[in-house]
């Protein structure tokens, strides 16, 4: 240390060019140190780092395209159904409509049966009423005209069958003047 | 040096020399640089290991910084310089490089420490050796030793007459001359930062003490000054660093690209 | 009265060409990045790298004035 500083002090200003050979071989130590340590450790997981963090993003793209091809699908899906859904509500709707014209025209023919049925009951039971009337009205018509008769005549008759064919000529005569006038009251 | 300064007492002014940067050696030939060498990758060392002990695909802060350092050395340099696949095996030089040359010149900057490891020459010629032999090694391995200093000594399109004279040139300047200047340019900006600013604080100093009412004004300006310098001599700390790797990687690549 | 080494006065004067030089560079470098600001990046290293080689003269000056001190 004395002997340096004696050249320094001697030499005055040493030419600063001149390497000081020991700090040399320290300083190229200490470099291949920190070469060694840089090559083995720090590059490598920091390139292991860098591989990891592009990969990540990379599966990450792919990611969100799978996701987007996936989103596209199901709208695909989801509108094919809902035309198909559509098309199955119009058809519901034609055939419902359909099935309801039916259904009235059913009904309407069925009305109709009903009132023709009941229509044709009642003229049937008027006709019936009729005639049993009309059956009585003659018997009853007979017997007071053979009463009236037999009082005015002031004999009774005894001939029955006689009687009843007299009666019933009279009706039969009655009733054939009295036709046209019956048609045009039931009309 | 401050003892000198002192020896010189209220005489004459001694400026700082060439000497300032030399220390004597403390114990058994070890000096000052020495000790600093080793802190350094002592520094290096724990920051990378702080770094990535847990590495992470989102970055913590000290991971961040270390991260950002080496994208620079590989995205910003290592990129513009070697071309695709050939950065892989070159990038741990270029990471120790900058990152070794960054951390010595830094501590002209620390307090205490005040002193650039690289404006001692020995370090960076060291250094430029080291780059030299790689890039030589490089380019030869890759276009074998004539082709490599074909390549390297006539650049395509130079008229057949002229090659005597461009071919000895580019050999000085492409393999002679570069490891010189790689070197002196670390050393020179390193050793002329460390006497301006020696220059500032002791002339301030000097001023001060012993420069009477005039020295009373110049000399606090002074010390404020150098504390601006100070500060732009961390710049150009950093910017050296950056050349420095810069330069290594270009002449890397320089040496492996492809004859056009 | 005046001490001192001839061989800065030489530094001194190898230190005027690259001086001028890295002027014109970032000269350059500053016209590059106002006229295409997206450029930048590019310009810069393009610009760094031709500082360090118009600098190279200058410490060839250095040098030499040492060498011959």
């Amino acid at each position: 240390m004395n002997e340096s500083t004696a050249v320094l002090a001697q030499a005055g200003q040493p030419n600063p060019l001149m390497p000081h050979l020991p700090e040399t071989i320290v300083g190229l130590i200490s470099f291949a140190i920190l070469y060694f340590v840089v090559h083995k450790y720090v590059v490598p997981r920091f390139e292991k780092i860098y591989k990891e963090r592009s990969e990540r993003i990379e599966g990450g793209i792919a990611r969100a395209e799978e996701a987007q091809a996936e989103a596209q699908r199901t709208l695909e899906q989801y509108k094919s159904q809902l035309a198909e859904a559509r098309a199955e509500a119009a058809r519901i709707r034609d055939d419902a409509r359909a099935e309801g014209q039916q259904i009235v025209e059913e009904m309407r023919t069925q009305a109709q049966a009903e009132s023709d049925r009941i229509i044709s009951q009642g003229q049937a039971q008027l006709a019936a009423q009729r005639s049993q009337i009309i059956a009585e009205l003659r018997s009853d018509l007979g017997r007071q005209a053979v009463d009236l008769a037999g009082r005015v005549v002031g004999e009774s008759l005894e001939d029955e069958a006689r009687r009843r064919g007299t009666v019933d000529r009279f009706l039969d005569e009655l009733e054939a003047t009295s036709a046209p006038a019956a048609e045009s009251t039931k009309s | 040096m401050s003892t000198r300064v002192l020896a010189a007492g209220g005489g004459e002014f001694q400026p700082p020399g060439t000497n300032s940067v030399i220390y004597p050696p403390f114990v058994a030939g070890i000096t000052k640089p020495m000790v600093l060498l080793v802190l350094s990758i002592i520094i290096i060392g724990v920051f990378f290991w702080l770094a990535l002990r847990k590495p992470s695909l989102v970055p913590g802060k000290t991971q961040f910084a270390a991260e950002s350092t080496y994208d620079f050395v590989r995205n910003t340099i290592g990129r513009d310089m070697i071309s695709g696949k050939d950065l892989r095996p070159y990038l741990p030089l270029l990471v120790t490089v900058f990152t070794f040359v960054l951390v010595n010149n830094v501590y002209g900057f620390v307090p205490f420490l005040q002193l650039p490891t690289m404006s001692n020459p020995g370090i960076p010629y060291g250094i430029a050796l080291v780059v030299w032999l790689v890039y030589n090694a490089a380019g030869m391995s890759r276009h074998g030793a004539f082709g490599y200093l074909k390549h390297q000594t006539s650049p395509p399109g130079v008229p057949v007459g002229i090659k005597p004279l461009v071919i000895p040139l580019e050999f000085l300047s492409n393999i002679l001359v570069r490891p010189l200047t790689l070197s002196l340019r670390l050393f020179a900006n390193m050793f002329a930062g460390h006497l301006v600013l020696l220059v500032f604080i002791m002339g301030g100093e000097y001023l001060l003490l012993h420069g009477g009412v005039l020295g009373m004004v110049a000399g606090p300006v002074a010390l404020v000054l150098s504390i601006v310098l100070m500060f732009f001599e961390l710049l150009i700390q950093f910017l050296q660093a950056y050349i420095f790797t810069m330069l290594t990687a270009n002449y890397i690549g320089g040496a492996l690209e492809e004859e056009h | 009265m005046l001490e001192g080494n001839i061989a800065i006065l030489g530094y001194g004067l190898s230190a005027i060409g690259p001086g001028i030089g890295i002027g014109l560079i970032f000269a350059a470098y500053i016209n590059g990045t106002a006229r295409q600001p997206e450029a930048r990046s590019v310009l810069q290293g393009i610009a760094i790298l031709g500082f360090a080689l118009a600098e190279a003269l200058a410490i060839f000056g250095l040098v030499l004035a040492f060498v011959f001190m």
